[in-house]
């Protein structure tokens, strides 16, 4: 028993340690095993994106520096709605899941072919290198500026769809997703577009 | 004079090989089973399982106090002095003879059973590995314990990743990454904690770089259910060659990792579920989720898995079930669940270093009673032909 208890302390001081690993790099990770077991079809993907670069400017996304658009008929809106959302709008129902997101993050936020890749990661797409990104990407002309606007089907018996739209305006990175069943998100896909043709800075 | 230096040793041979000692044994395992049973409502079934079965004492935290004490023996306990007992009264009271060959190959098998549970209990690591059909892994996480990566991603080929177990963060007041020049200064640990954007009326936030400036950090209390892992975060101040690059946050719930950059190398920090890398990598080629015709009820789940190990090698594919896991290199890769529509698998991963006691422990019973069986009919069919010739 003694041996016993002693082997035991040794493995528990083991878990205490730093950890050391050389690795190949890898393509984006899929998401944490907590997320992914979420019901299928939403495609999980509300965690937000991170922040490369170092140590940016801490910029607060309100009042005049705040987007503001306008909701198509019948969708509703929440302020929040989930961890580091700015905004969750949930479309009528169309026959699947869909839901859109807005996260805003100040800076660069990753850069767009990391956040690009992250949202293919996720609906089970391999990642774009810059000139399938540049390939990819459509435009939608808006009163805030230029958004770059993407749109994924992911692969599987029950196929998710991704359509998101990435604008940098007053120092911070916006990021509008609507994701979910593939049927759902292709009905909703033109009201999609024109709440993006809507953003404007709220002071206008 | 020898004998009162025995009387102490005989007395603790005779409670060690006791017959009321296995009795109480077996009823404390009893009461923990009923207890831990019960316990489940509040602990989830893998806290409740901790706190009464993999424990060696179950502590009560007195109300209104920071004190803890123990009320009673935990399941480790009473399975390791169960063993020791059974042990015990074996070598005292079986007799060592032929006739008896098949009773003790019993007792064997029996002892390697509690050992076999003990060994499980205290030594078996649950993992995860989830991935989308097309990708590849190269490691399984903890999914219930969380980790700090501290990433070099400098070198195009590779990573140097270092991982900061949530546990040392939550008592070290900084920590020496080793092999790197960077000492994390701990400034807070929050064990389960939900994130908002901040708004102008909250207080001043902790961290001073990062996406942290712009988040509200809200403690939350530990998550006791098995459905939700705990959302750990904390906030830390990398420092290096002297200087201080800002207190961070870092959070399970910032999915992408932030980075810093030290004399050409860049470093990232990132909170994840704790992770080990294998020395292979595992590609899901295809999940299929089948049900019976015309309900929605699961028939079977299967993930059909390429298995690539350069150092051996080996490079095929393997199809992983239900009941049917992948055991490769000390672990067991089994079917555990899926989601996404159908295009993401998730197989548990098992490491138990005593996962053929069991098997050897019920081969041994059966044994011991064939053999046990065979030496009594021998010695009945002697009887009878015995009795037969006196009659006759």
């Amino acid at each position: 028993m003694i041996v016993g208890a002693l082997v035991l302390a040794a493995s528990g001081c083991q878990r205490e340690s730093v950890s050391h690993f050389r690795v190949p790099k890898s393509a984006p990770a899929p998401e944490p095993a907590g997320m992914a077991a979420m019901p299928a079809g939403m495609g999980g993907g509300m965690g937000a994106p991170g922040m490369a670069g170092d140590v940016p400017p801490p910029a607060q996304p309100t009042g005049s520096s705040a987007l503001a658009w306008t909701l198509p008929k019948g969708w509703n809106e929440v302020r929040g709605g989930g961890a580091m959302r700015y905004a969750t709008i949930t479309p009528p129902a169309s026959g699947g899941k869909v839901e859109v997101t807005v996260i805003v993050l100040p800076g660069p936020a990753g850069g767009e072919l990391a956040n690009v890749n992250r949202w293919r990661g996720q609906i089970g797409l391999p990642p774009l290198d810059d000139a399938a990104l540049a390939s990819a990407r459509k435009h939608v002309k808006t009163r805030a500026g230029d958004v770059s606007v993407y749109d994924f089907l992911g692969e599987g018996q029950q196929k998710t769809r991704v359509v998101a739209g990435f604008t940098f305006t007053e120092g911070n990175t916006w990021f509008l997703k609507m994701s979910g069943d593939a049927s759902a998100v292709g009905a909703r896909k033109p009201e999609f577009v024109s709440l993006l043709e809507s953003l404007r800075l709220d002071a206008n | 004079m020898t004998r009162i230096e025995n009387r102490p040793l005989r007395a603790l041979l005779g409670v060690l090989t006791s017959l009321k000692l296995t009795i109480v044994c077996m009823a404390a395992l009893m009461v923990l089973v009923v207890a831990c049973t019960l316990a489940q409502v509040h602990l989830g079934t893998w806290g409740a399982v901790n706190v009464y079965m993999r424990s060696w004492l179950v502590w009560w935290d007195v109300p209104g106090t920071v004190l803890s004490v123990p009320v009673f023996p935990g399941g480790a306990l009473a399975g390791a002095v169960l063993a020791v007992n059974l042990i015990a009264a074996q070598l005292k009271r079986l007799e060592l003879s032929w006739k008896k060959a098949g009773l003790w190959i019993v007792h064997a098998g029996l002892i390697l059973l509690v050992i076999g549970e003990f060994v499980t209990g205290m030594f078996q690591q649950d993992m995860q590995l989830a991935f989308e059909e097309g990708h590849t892994a190269n490691y399984v996480e903890y999914p219930r314990e969380n980790e700090l990566a501290v990433i070099d991603v400098t070198d195009p080929a590779w990573d140097e990743v270092y991982g900061i177990p949530e546990t040392l963060l939550a008592r070290a007041d900084e920590v020496q990454v080793p092999g790197t020049p960077i000492t994390l200064k701990v400034k807070r640990f929050l064990k389960n904690a939900d994130l908002a954007m901040r708004t102008p009326n909250d207080a001043p936030a902790i961290a001073t770089a990062g996406v942290g400036t712009s988040i509200r950090v809200a403690e939350l209390p530990p998550v006791t259910t098995d459905d939700r892992p705990n959302a750990t975060a904390a906030f830390v101040e990398p420092v290096a060659g002297g200087r201080s690059y800002g207190t961070w946050l870092v959070s399970a719930l910032l999915a992408a990792p932030q980075q810093f950059v030290y004399e050409g190398r860049t470093y990232q920090l990132a909170m994840r579920s704790r992770r080990v890398y294998l020395p292979y990598s595992l590609t899901l080629k295809d999940f299929t989720h089948d049900v019976y015709p015309g309900t929605e009820i699961p028939k079977n789940f299967s993930s059909l898995v390429h298995l690539n190990n350069p150092a051996r090698g080996e490079s095929r594919d393997v199809l992983i079930y239900m009941n049917q896991p992948l055991r490769y290199d000390g672990k067991a890769f089994y079917q555990a669940s899926f989601g996404k529509g159908d295009t993401l698998s998730i197989l548990q991963v098992v490491s138990n270093p005593g996962w053929l006691l069991p098997y050897i422990s019920c081969v041994l019973v059966t044994v011991g009673l064939l053999v046990h069986f065979a030496i009594t009919m021998r010695r009945s069919m002697r009887r009878r032909a015995a009795a037969a010739e006196a009659h006759s």
